[in-house]
């Protein structure tokens, strides 16, 4: 196996203690890091490297990136953030973003996954129609 | 204008209530025209993924943290951190009789400054070739109007035929020859208004070769008046690798929609050999496992899958066909090499092109020995098989006597005479480029040779000879010639005329 290798299955190890019930724990990343701090492996940053690479993926398969243009109620969030939760089989946080640039709308982004709601992006697509 | 006016407006209205749904990523690393990709969980293998500046690229490595894609076309405004998105689509391009006369790049877009190309379909560049139930057997003629090829190693509908050779020994000659052959098979056919008559038209698949070879090849199909039955596809040097790769594939689809209509097609890809170099890289900066000569594992199947599509389909199928001539470079006339066996191994047969006989004059240098049509043989006209049946015997025959004569002077005269009859076919079938000859032609040539009509005529003289008895039949004889093409076999009747014909012109040429 090369060092690279053993980087990604150690940090994918850490990943997994990191977990409980399926889901990212804030004191088990905390637990990892201190046991990471006192017995500092082989590769040390780069390690920390991975296992940042992964918790931040794995933040983002469970929060919804909620941008908009103008304002958005709290009911709405909490009703996009049901329907995504229920969609997925799994609990959401949710992140709202003023993002001006959209014109009107919504964004929602989960993961690699992109809801796109808003006349920007719909500008753009018909722009892209006419051309 | 009130058509467009209701178009914009029902774009506006399906836009006001709709939410786009796609998966992205974003770009790790870019660079020699391949890109990293982190994310994009649901593409698919060879799926068209969209970039920045709408930039499009293929995922070809689905790897467990990562895409690695190629991109088509201009990278240098790609930046880490960019947005991707899968599209859902394989890559497609245009197909259509709208293609012939044009020259395209390997995505299919007009490149011959002819402006654009009003094509509503589109087929997409990979697909699975016809299957066994779909397929008929090889059995009509695909004339390339060059004598050695017709007469000893003919091609069918829906064969795939190499042409292999080193460099300069005139392999894109006979390609070329083959393609204006067709179309002026087509212009006789059409204006003929047979209804029977199935014209073939050709597509032209340039990969990684001089853009002013290319430009050569289209000034000789225009001279010749055969650019408006083809189509040309370029991916020259300067395109990138991954362009390379697809411009077969792009050629390929195109060709399947005229089989897949019913109607005949001939593709050349001129060369497989660099189109496997243009994999290779490809691959290497994708980081795929290397193997013999550093191709990578999947080098024979990139052939195989290319070349299984073309294919002669049944009556069920609309009956059309695919012939393609795959042409591949040699080095120091090395068929044992990696690429030359395994194209060697996929196709139906090859032309091997010698560098030595090239030297010597004998143009095309077409190796009697080592080419070989593994079907062709089944979709020769009649008239073909009853004149040139023995011909390819008593050639091979010839280039082995003639090597054994070298080493002594005192012949037996059968021998004298086998050596003699030898070098007069070798004359005969030399034959200029880019001017293939009809079929009734070489019959009438080859029926003069079978009844020894050439015996009295000096070797030096064979040629002239050949070309004066070919004037003769075309300005004297044309009746003839077109019962020889109509009824495609030599009868009584047709070996009688034939037989006072040559007479007559043997009378006349001293």
């Amino acid at each position: 196996m090369t060092k690279d290798q053993q980087i990604k299955e150690f940090a994918k190890q850490l990943l997994k203690f990191s977990l409980e019930n399926g889901e990212l724990s804030a004191e088990r990343v905390d637990g990892v890091l201190k046991s990471l701090e006192k017995n500092p492996p082989r590769h040390h940053v780069a390690t920390l490297k991975a296992y940042l690479k992964l918790v931040q993926r794995e933040v983002s398969k469970s929060t919804a990136v909620i941008s908009h243009a103008g304002d958005l109620s709290s009911d709405a969030v909490t009703g996009v953030v049901k329907q995504l939760s229920a969609k997925y089989g799994r609990n959401l946080a949710s992140v709202t973003r003023e993002d001006p640039s959209l014109i009107a709308g919504l964004r929602v982004v989960v993961d690699c996954d992109v809801y796109d709601a808003s006349i920007a992006s719909s500008l753009n697509t018909l722009q892209a129609s006419l051309s | 204008m009130s058509s467009v006016i209701e178009q914009i407006e029902q774009q506006i209205a399906n836009l006001q209530t709709k939410t786009v749904a796609s998966n992205t990523g974003k770009i790790i690393t870019v660079g020699d025209g391949v890109a990293k990709i982190d994310g994009l969980t649901e593409v698919m293998y060879n799926e068209m993924i969209e970039f920045p500046g709408n930039t499009i690229g293929i995922a070809l490595n689905l790897e467990e943290d990562e895409v690695g894609a190629v991109i088509l076309g201009e990278a240098n405004h790609l930046r880490e951190g960019d947005e991707v998105k899968c599209t859902g689509k394989l890559l497609s391009v245009p197909v259509g009789k709208a293609l012939l006369g044009r020259v395209v790049d390997a995505l299919g877009r007009p490149v011959d400054g002819k402006g654009a190309i009003e094509t509503g379909e589109t087929y997409p560049v990979e697909k699975i070739a016809p299957g066994i139930i779909e397929r008929k057997s090889v059995d009509q003629p695909l004339m390339t109007g060059i004598q050695a090829i017709d007469s000893m190693i003919p091609i069918g509908r829906g064969q795939r035929e190499l042409i292999i050779g080193d460099r300069g020994t005139g392999k894109t000659t006979i390609a070329i020859d083959t393609i204006i052959n067709q179309a002026n098979i087509n212009k006789v056919g059409l204006a003929s208004g047979d209804p029977d008559f199935r014209p073939v038209y050709s597509i032209y698949v340039a990969v990684g070769q001089k853009n002013s070879n290319v430009a050569r090849t289209l000034g000789v199909l225009e001279e010749k008046g055969a650019l408006e039955y083809t189509i040309v596809v370029s991916a020259p040097a300067a395109d990138s690798a991954a362009n390379q790769y697809l411009a077969p594939y792009t050629g390929a689809a195109m060709g399947e929609w005229f089989m897949s209509n019913g109607m005949d097609a001939l593709i050349v890809y001129d060369d497989l050999s660099k189109h496997a170099a243009a994999y290779r890289q490809m691959s290497l900066v994708l980081k795929r496992p290397s193997g013999r000569e550093a191709y990578p594992g999947d080098v024979f199947y990139l052939h195989s899958r290319l070349l299984e599509r073309s294919a002669r389909v049944n009556e069920e199928n609309g009956n059309g066909s695919l012939t393609a001539l795959p042409i591949i470079e040699t080095l120091a006339g090395d068929l044992s090499a990696y690429i030359p066996t395994n194209v060697i191994s996929i196709t139906d047969g090859q032309i091997f092109l010698e560098t030595d006989l090239f030297n010597q004059g004998i143009r095309p240098a077409v190796s009697v020995g080592l080419s070989v049509s593994r079907v062709g043989s089944a979709a020769q006209l009649k008239a073909t098989k009853q004149v040139a049946g023995k011909i390819k015997l008593e050639l091979a025959q010839f280039r082995e006597l003639a090597a054994f004569a070298q080493f002594g002077s005192d012949l037996d005269a059968k021998t004298k005479a086998q050596l003699d009859r030898g070098s007069r076919i070798v004359e005969l079938f030399k034959q200029p480029a880019f001017n293939p000859i009809p079929i009734e032609q070489q019959v009438g040539v080859l029926w003069a040779m079978q009844n020894n009509y050439f015996d009295d005529i000096d070797v030096s003289k064979m040629v002239s000879a050949s070309d004066s008895l070919r004037d003769f039949l075309v300005s004297r004889k044309e009746a003839l010639l077109t019962s020889v093409r109509e009824k495609a076999k030599i009868d009584d009747e047709i070996a009688d005329q034939l037989k006072s014909a040559v007479d007559e012109w043997k009378a006349s040429f001293a």
